[in-house]
């Protein structure tokens, strides 16, 4: 069954000098789905619309069939948001932080968020204005995690947090998909997330999408093909993204296309090999 | 759980359908053997870095040509595979690893004779 989870439609936000969207998006049901970008290319932006944390100037945006701008419907409860939305409590101790939270969602799971925190290694009775930038990043998880929600928004959730705790979220993050039911939007620039987490990837670029894939499409059109030689016409070819001259190579991003046109300029074809994700990923991210 | 399934750098065989080959021989050659629990779709597409589109087709491939079956609920276990199946899978196996190794010979330039030569003396190396 494919349910849309998410549905932004036509979604814009105007700053001083950054224009967001027009965006249009669909989240379908057990997909985890990855934002990546470069720097200010408006993945958090996307995120906190999402949250409403900031309000779109145009455009729709629908949870579960329900309209964001409804403020009797229940979707909220449904999100698990890790952003920065903590900072604003810091003067609090961890436990306080739960103790406001946990009212707020009728779905809060007390047990999850006891075993989190033991697994995580969090103190509790800490201010979260001391805790690290990894502690805190952590900390947010387990609060987007432990009222059960539907739908995860995680915003570079692993940034600066160590490598056993990345691998515990990994671990969390796969166990939580487990039923098939539930969604995830992931913003990262971590690749590995992206190969053992991402279904689908969606590249932006100033605000705007500028690429969306299924990941396995990245196996079956991106290569590198090592060539006899090279040819004007494969050179200014639009699938070619990129060629060396000496040993003569080319990489694309339609494989069965361009080696129709190789064969057509007679150049033998003598390997070829599919493209790593963080390869791929640098292209797209660079090339707009 | 991990089980031995990788995907290849250079095939440009679908991900699904090695994955596919893959559990099928692990199942045929009695590694994995009957009842034996696999990975879930989700764990087995980030073990493979694809996604669970992919794994998913896999799975159902294989369920649908009796090697594996899921129980609601508990996950996807290895069947007991009939006689002729294994027999059919066996064959294939081999055949494609054979079909491999040749194409590879006539990619560095060898001749049928050439290519027979190896062949022959593979198997006395390996039956004799």
């Amino acid at each position: 069954m494919q349910t849309s989870v998410l549905e932004v439609k036509g979604v814009k936000k105007g700053f001083k000098k950054f224009h967001f969207g027009p965006m249009n998006f669909e989240l379908e049901q057990g997909m985890i789905v990855g934002l990546v970008g470069a720097n200010g290319s408006g993945k958090s932006t996307f995120l906190r619309l999402l949250m409403s944390i900031l309000k779109e100037d145009d455009g729709e945006i629908w949870f579960f069939g329900q309209n964001s701008f409804d403020d009797q419907s229940d979707y909220k409860e449904k999100i698990g948001y890790a952003g920065e939305l903590l900072e604003g409590y810091d003067f609090l101790t961890i436990k306080g932080i739960k103790n406001l939270i946990s009212h707020w969602y009728p779905t809060w799971n007390e047990e999850k968020f006891t075993e989190l925190v033991k697994r995580y290694r969090i103190d509790i009775d800490e201010k979260f204005s001391k805790c690290s930038k990894g502690t805190k990043k952590k900390i947010d998880f387990i609060f987007a995690l432990a009222h059960d929600p539907q739908l995860l928004l995680l915003d570079e959730p692993t940034a600066g947090v160590d490598i056993v705790s990345q691998g515990k979220m990994k671990e969390d993050l796969i166990a939580f998909m487990e039923t098939g039911e539930r969604s995830i939007v992931l913003a990262t620039h971590t690749v590995d997330e992206v190969n053992q987490l991402c279904d689908e990837i969606i590249v932006m670029n100033q605000g705007r999408i500028t690429n969306t894939f299924y990941k396995d499409e990245i196996h079956d059109n991106w290569g590198r093909i090592w060539v006899s030689h090279l040819t004007g016409k494969v050179k200014n070819h639009p699938n070619v993204i990129q060629y060396e001259v000496n040993p003569p190579q080319i990489v694309t991003n339609d494989v069965s296309n361009v080696e129709d046109v190789l064969q057509a300029e007679q150049i033998t074809i003598n390997q070829s090999q599919r493209l790593s994700m963080e390869e791929v990923l640098e292209f797209l991210i660079e090339q707009e | 759980m991990k089980i031995p399934v990788h995907v290849s750098e250079e095939s440009r065989e679908p991900i699904y359908h090695q994955v596919e080959t893959q559990i099928k021989t692990l199942i045929v050659s009695g590694q994995l053997l009957p009842e034996t629990p696999l990975p879930s779709i989700r764990a087995l597409a980030s073990d493979l870095g694809c996604s669970v589109i992919t794994t998913r087709r896999a799975y159902q491939n294989l369920e649908a040509s009796g090697f594996i079956k899921t129980v609601q609920g508990k996950g996807t276990f290895v069947r007991e595979v009939k006689q002729e199946n294994m027999e059919e899978t066996k064959q294939k196996v081999v055949f494609d690893a054979f079909e491999k190794a040749v194409e590879q010979g006539i990619q560095v330039g060898c001749s049928e004779k050439e290519i027979n030569h190896i062949f022959t003396n593979v198997m006395k190396k390996n039956f004799e």
